[in-house]
């Protein structure tokens, strides 16, 4: 027992750091304008941005306001910007923000409005994950058995791939310029949630929830993967977007204009193996999208003489060939 | 250095400007660059969208043409380098380099993934270095401020990509500082350009470049330079459809990448294409056209 007592790690004084917290404080109640509150702690390099705040809240201001619940990164109530970037402050350690920044500046989330200090209105949120019909849409002539397990195979249950360890934080859709940009983007969450239920074997509405997604968003992803640094969980929300886009592809074809585009764009290619920049403005607007495009393509032309003239094709255009007819049809993640 | 150079499909032709100013970067600094006829186009994120392993496939007959020549690849731009880049991490799984050999053996191809892919900024932070670079300066561009843009596809999945941070890099900004260049820092930098979605709606893509623009200037850029054509489309070729989105007008000249090394290593700016750009970059080159060479 006193053996095991003497390995013991005390922090000392000397391991602590000083981390100076600049805290974003607004209370409408109260008027005014938001502001940034200095507070200095000592901590050990490895405590947790939550922990800081709530000594914080619970030592030095008790006016402080923060949503938060588990401290073990599984609620997902923490999110906030630290140091300008989304993250769960229950699981992002003071120590390297102090060394790369010499400070930790706290805000609340981006892209929903603000209710108070760290506090935000998640409702833009939840309405928008709520739009994608997050429960299995069953088949009515065949009801699951009441008494017995569906069974999956192990390859079904791969394709879910790690969209169920989604915590809905909402650390991906405040990372996320389109939905900054964009009112008509449901997020990366809201989309991994999709996803989630479009390879679902139970669920009955795969092409129904495809068409609709894609005349609702899916194609307005930028795929900055932006959301996938964010996500404390590695759920990889901007893959997932593009397995969705696929799919979309492979079952409905062009239907939309981010669906003409992406094959319009493989078309191209296909054909000298290099952008003919032009005519893929044809391919994915139509004659009336190069009508529409003509004063800029002027302006352009006057700069950029050569961008009338189509490439040459690349030496072995043969090969590229023969590469889209083995693989062009075959459907991925279908068997 | 000898390396496989692998332009992109902008850079041959509405973009020759970022490769004339490659070619000129290069031999300054005793790079040789192979070219290859046979490369095909990465696939800009696009036919990944449509059809994903037929994407890596077409990266691994790129990919495979250096292997055979035993060369290390240069790209130029951050789709290119992301599009390669994850065509070599998702061909170690077996099942895809399964599918994409039975379309590749036919044709006499054969990938092994011992091609390395690197961007222009990494071969020039990490292989030529800051001091052998600054050693090579002859007219340092003092009194620019420069706001780097690195462009999505260079930075992240940033596990992936596995040599900068995905959020806050600085890679770009050691370079700028090495020439002599004030770097300017502002969140944008590591943002999108909207380039991906300017056929699907232009006007959000353009709100999404006005903004990052608009943050650069805000924290005094002069101008702002880049290594991605596309970005270098979206925040130069476009700047007068995406200063009418944000309602004002915006007028920063936009660099490709080489362009800022290339006028630091001497190169005047007929060398370097820069009357090619849409957004003048005048002002910004008399900032330091009074340390003009002779």
């Amino acid at each position: 027992m006193a053996a095991a007592e003497e390995k013991l790690t005390k922090f000392t004084e000397e391991s602590l750091v000083t981390v100076p917290f600049d805290v974003y404080r607004y209370d409408p109640a109260k008027g005014g304008e938001p502001r940034y509150q200095r507070y200095e702690l000592r901590l050990a390099p490895h405590t947790p941005v939550l922990t800081g705040l709530l000594r914080i809240r619970d030592e030095i201001d008790p006016t402080l306001t923060l949503r938060y619940s588990c401290r073990s990164a599984i609620c997902g109530s923490c999110a906030m910007l630290v140091n300008s970037k989304s993250r769960l402050a229950c699981r992002t350690p003071v120590g390297p923000e102090v060394q790369a920044h010499g400070r930790i500046v706290i805000d609340p989330m981006r892209n929903q409005p603000i209710l108070r200090d760290l506090v935000v209105d998640q409702q833009p949120f939840w309405t928008r994950y709520e739009q994608m019909e997050p429960h299995l849409i069953l088949d009515p002539s065949k009801p699951m058995p009441a008494d017995t397990p569906t069974r999956m195979s192990p390859a079904q249950v791969e394709r879910f791939r790690d969209t169920p360890r989604c915590i809905a934080c909402g650390a991906c859709y405040s990372a996320c310029p389109a939905v900054e940009a964009d009112p008509g983007f449901p997020g990366p969450m809201a989309l991994a949630k999709l996803y989630r239920f479009v390879v679902d074997p139970r669920d009955s509405a795969t092409q129904g929830r495809l068409k609709k997604i894609q005349t609702s968003g899916l194609w307005l992803c930028l795929r900055c993967h932006l959301c996938t640094e964010a996500c404390p969980k590695d759920v990889r929300p901007s893959e997932r977007i593009r397995d969705l886009k696929e799919l979309a592809v492979q079952a409905q074809g062009g239907t939309e204009l981010g669906s003409r585009h992406a094959i319009g764009f493989l078309n191209n290619i296909e054909e000298r193996g290099t952008l003919n920049e032009l005519k893929l403005v044809r391919q994915t607007a139509g004659v009336g999208g190069v009508l529409g495009a003509l004063p800029q393509g002027l302006r352009i032309w006057r700069k950029k003489p050569e961008i009338t003239k189509a490439p040459p094709p690349i030496e072995g255009i043969d090969q590229v060939k023969k590469i889209y007819q083995a693989l062009e049809d075959k459907k991925e993640g279908q068997e | 250095m000898r390396l496989a150079y692998y332009p992109g499909c902008v850079a041959q032709e509405s973009g020759k400007e970022l490769d004339m100013a490659t070619r000129w970067v290069c031999k300054a600094l005793a790079i040789e660059l192979v070219s290859f006829p046979s490369f095909s186009c990465c696939g800009s994120g696009f036919i990944d969208e449509a059809n994903e392993v037929l994407n890596v496939a077409l990266n691994a007959r790129n990919l495979a043409i250096a292997e055979k020549a035993g060369l290390d690849m240069l790209t130029i731009c951050s789709t290119c380098q992301g599009m390669l880049t994850l065509a070599n991490i998702r061909l170690a799984d077996p099942k895809v380099k399964g599918r994409v050999d039975a379309a590749l053996k036919p044709l006499g191809i054969e990938y092994r993934g011992t091609t390395k892919v690197k961007h222009l900024l990494q071969v020039l932070t990490e292989d030529v270095g800051l001091e052998a670079l600054k050693a090579k300066v002859v007219r340092p561009l003092a009194g620019l401020k420069v706001g780097a843009f690195y462009g999505c596809h260079l930075l992240r999945p940033a596990d992936e990509m596995s040599w900068e941070s995905g959020e806050e890099p600085h890679a770009f900004e050691e370079l700028l500082q090495a020439v002599g260049a004030t770097p300017v820092y502002y969140r944008g930098r590591v943002m999108c350009c909207g380039f991906p979605i300017q056929f699907v709606k232009p006007e959000t893509a353009e709100r999404i470049a006005g903004r990052q623009i608009d943050d650069a200037k805000a924290h005094g850029a002069d101008a702002m330079a880049t290594p991605c054509p596309l970005c270098h489309i979206s925040l130069d070729t476009y700047q007068n459809q995406v200063s009418k989105a944000v309602g004002h007008r915006l007028d920063v000249p936009v660099f490709h990448l080489p362009q800022v090394v290339g006028l630091a290593l001497g190169a005047s700016p007929e060398e370097l294409g820069l009357a090619r750009h849409m957004v003048s970059t005048d002002a910004a080159v008399a900032k330091i056209g009074s340390r003009a060479l002779a």
